[in-house]
């Protein structure tokens, strides 16, 4: 074989407090799809970052075609021939294929006594590249008149533009369609024959049969194993990614109740929610397990009322709701802490006082009247009792850390005296302390008869935190299980998107 | 330590600062500023902008803005004085005090409906309130100049002076109507959770809507109490000019959104303070005052007064705000 287009030599990035990659080396030749495989918090995202040249690794050697180089920025990474296509789509809405495609380095010529921009030789220069990768797409159209996929294939052909010898793409098919992504597939391979090293990154273990030639998996910052596809199977894959975990088990004394509180029946909303049907039981903590698109986040917003939903209905206490608002939900004893924290869940600009009085501002004040010492006891109670880390109650939110943030959040449903509170991603950015936190808030929660239904895109944490769980793909629920007979890579496996709708195993 | 509470508290209150300064100063330089009468006539200029100052409070800091104030001014004005025309005249013939009142009345339900139009287009159709009072600007002033026909309409008897150039125990009318207005709006955004609402919807409107508060409602009452007080404010121009005008109130829209700007308000919602606005509309007032003692030309002092809200909006980005 070639020697590699590009090799990490013991790549090292720390940040303060935490290691984020440790000692990682890897090969990656041309003409080869190279997966980085990994779960959330493995290092993928640190170890793109290093090699897009907009994080400085803290020890170890970058060489492309063999020779040491060091990327002081994402340009001299792109000017070395390394392209990177990132998760999130960054096309200028309003301005042409053919423009987004050579932003920054439009063709020019001399004319009407300056420098104008060349138009013909713009959409001769993108139409070439476009055919080059035999793709059709209208360089005259806008960016915005595109769908996803098509917006990921102009972004693919603006990394190609510049003649790169790596490209990498982050979770490409994360917001595909799967007719969609068989065309993104195809296009990757065209472009493997280029002899382009490819770096697929993705935890979606379905993809990898189909995609890759190579993978190399990632577990806490640390170097796995890399690994021929064809020798290896999805399940030996999973449980690299896993690795030997001691399931850490809920406390005994938290059992559910008999008691349904909440049916949801029915639900339908296009293109997000099909049938969905389950029930919740008092004291019971739910999980719901499920890629990143199927439909969890939604689910939960629907129940909210945050979104409306088509058809079905949600049944609380054997009383069907109709017109659900957040403000309705929140009446009758339900919370939500949303996905976005930071976007959705905290007024930035307000204090810690202010944010954990939004939801519970009507309970504390008497005929919408309210005082700031009153607020402040309700608060500095929930502030000793959440143990909140927080020098002053009345500093901005925004200066607290994620974890206590989150925490925040809690406080502020709390006072509302909930008896349903949906948890979307509640350890997202989190330390380790924090997340135990948290999962003691839910399990006293339980105790005293509330039930909640939890979202985690970490699927050991569901294991060890709820009484059952739910998997949903596609927008449906698929399947509920146990988590007592099962393993973290278990679930993983039973939680992939699969061609035909089927199981990759068992 | 205490240095340092209190270059924190010098910090919180620099308008006020800077405010006493430029009174002290004046009352050293400017001939006839300290007297009992200039400084009540100084009040009484600015109450009739003060009074939509505080609302405009509330709608900045509930992420909107409202650029119809000064055409809503006008028109209710022109509105009032049209419907006393009309009620006190051979037609209808109603006595003179219950035609006025009846007039009073309807201009401040009219000038609340159009306030929660606005509010009510901003939450249903999703039009910004930047275009929705941009055109709303044109429209009522085109409006009270069809309801006065281009000129001044004069129907009022003398008494009604004392709504707009009265006095109350030494004090003028508006003054009190002004601090009173005060009083109420620092109250209700202080000390209700309405007032709590506007903050959380105007820093994260999403958030708080998540968290179950009725973002739709609140947005439509604040641009309902901004232009309410705006047709309080036009009654009381109408009293003090004695008429009904279309002119009237021209470009105060710029005057009073300075006013809160300069009392700290953030422009980007979620932050500002009621006493903040009190302090930079009784700044405005007292600085136009000072300059024209001093002589100073108007065209300078429309310069000051421009490089004054620069410098207000620089120092409010340079310290850190809490709430």
């Amino acid at each position: 074989m070639s020697s590699p287009k590009l090799e990490t030599v013991g790549i090292h990035k720390k940040y303060p407090g935490t290691v984020a990659i440790d000692n990682i080396s890897i090969k990656f030749e041309g003409g080869n799809v190279h997966a980085l495989m990994g779960k959330n918090g493995a290092g993928k995202s640190t170890l793109v970052k290093i090699l897009a040249g907009a994080v400085q690794p803290t020890s170890g050697k970058i060489l492309i075609n063999s020779t040491e180089v060091r990327l002081h920025s994402p340009i001299d990474a792109f000017d070395r021939g390394i392209a990177t296509v990132y998760q999130e789509l960054s096309l200028v809405p309003h301005l042409t294929v053919a423009e987004n495609i050579l932003l920054g380095r439009l063709p020019k010529r001399k004319g009407l006594g300056g420098i104008i921009i060349d138009w013909p030789q713009v959409f001769a220069r993108a139409e070439s590249l476009l055919n080059d990768m035999q793709v059709s797409l209208d360089v005259k159209a806008k960016a915005t008149d595109l769908g996803v996929a098509q917006q990921q294939i102009v972004e693919i052909a603006k990394a190609m533009s510049f003649n790169p010898s790596v490209i990498m793409l982050d979770e490409p098919t994360s917001a595909l369609a799967q007719h969609e992504t068989e065309n993104l597939f195809r296009l990757i391979r065209k472009l493997a024959q280029k002899d382009v090293a490819i770096i697929y990154i993705t935890h979606r273990l379905g993809e990898l049969q189909r995609i890759a030639d190579t993978v190399t998996v990632l577990r806490d910052g640390k170097y796995i194993d890399t690994v021929e596809m064809k020798k290896t199977t999805p399940e030996k894959i999973a449980h690299m990614m896993f690795g030997e975990i001691i399931q850490k088990k809920r406390p005994v004394d938290i059992k559910a109740s008999e008691k349904t509180v909440m049916e949801v029946r029915n639900l339908e909303r296009k293109n997000s929610l099909h049938g969905i049907n389950f029930t919740l039981r008092e004291g019971e903590v739910l999980g719901i397990a499920g890629m990143l698109g199927s439909g969890r986040t939604e689910l939960l917003r629907a129940i909210f009322g945050a979104e409306p939903f088509d058809d079905g209905e949600i049944i609380l206490d054997g009383v069907s709701i109709r017109n659900l608002t957040p403000a309705r939900m929140n009446k009758l004893g339900v919370a939500l802490m949303p996905e976005n924290r930071k976007e959705e869940g905290l007024v930035q600009v307000l204090s810690t006082r202010a944010n954990m009085c939004l939801a519970g501002l009507e309970r504390i004040s008497t005929r919408g009247f309210t005082t700031k010492a009153r607020e402040r006891t309700v608060v500095n109670r929930l502030v000793e009792k959440l143990d909140i880390r927080v020098s002053d109650i009345e500093q901005a939110v925004s200066s607290l850390s994620g974890g206590n943030q989150q925490k925040v959040i809690v406080g502020n449903w709390l006072n509302t005296n909930p008896r349903i509170i949906l948890f979307d991603e509640p350890t997202r950015g989190i330390d380790v302390k924090a997340k135990q936190q948290i999962f003691q808030i839910i399990w006293d929660l339980s105790q005293r008869k509330i039930s909640s239904i939890f979202v985690s895109s970490e699927l050991e944490e569901l294991l060890e935190v709820c009484h059952r769980i739910l998997i949903m793909k596609r927008g449906q629920i698929v399947d509920e299980v146990q988590p007592q007979n099962l393993s973290a890579d278990d679930l993983f496996v039973l939680c992939q998107e699969t061609n035909q709708g089927e199981k990759i195993c068992h | 330590m205490s240095l340092n509470k209190l270059r924190c508290q010098a910090k919180q209150s620099a308008m006020e600062i800077v405010l006493l300064l430029l009174c002290i100063i004046l009352a050293f330089r400017a001939e006839g500023f300290f007297t009992t009468d200039n400084l009540l006539n100084v009040l009484r200029n600015v109450s009739m902008q003060g009074v939509i100052a505080f609302g405009m409070t509330m709608v900045i800091i509930s992420g909107e803005i409202d650029l119809s104030v000064g055409s809503a001014v006008a028109f209710s004005g022109c509105l009032t004085a049209r419907l006393v025309q009309l009620l006190s005249g051979s037609d209808i013939a109603m006595p003179m005090g219950s035609a006025i009142v009846i007039a009073i009345v309807c201009s401040l339900i009219t000038g609340f409906a159009v306030g929660c139009l606005t509010g009510f287009i901003r939450v249903k159709f999703g039009v910004p309130t930047f275009i929705t009072t941009l055109a709303w600007m044109t429209a009522l002033t085109g409006a009270a100049e069809l309801i006065t026909n281009g000129f001044p309409l004069t129907p009022f008897p003398q008494w009604y002076n004392f709504i707009g150039g009265g006095y109350l125990f030494g004090i003028p009318f508006p003054a009190i109507i002004f601090l009173l207005c005060f009083v109420i709006i620092h109250f209700l955004m202080n000390y209700t959770s309405f007032g709590r609402s506007i903050h959380a919807v105007g820093g994260n409107a999403e958030a708080a809507r998540l968290s179950g508060i009725n973002v739709s409602k609140i947005k439509i009452l604040v641009m309902g109490i901004v232009a309410l007080l705006a047709a309080i404010s036009g009654v009381m121009q109408s009293a003090e000019i004695m008429s009904g005008t279309a002119t009237m109130a021209k470009g105060w829209e710029l005057d009073i959104i300075s006013a809160v700007i300069i009392g700290g308000t953030s422009l980007f919602g979620g932050q500002g303070k009621v006493r903040g606005t009190l302090i930079g509309v009784i700044f405005l007032g007292v600085l136009v005052n000072g300059m024209t003692l001093l002589n100073i030309s108007e065209y300078w002092q429309h310069v000051v007064r421009g490089v004054l809200i620069l410098a207000a909006v620089l120092i409010n980005r340079a310290q850190p705000t809490s709430r």
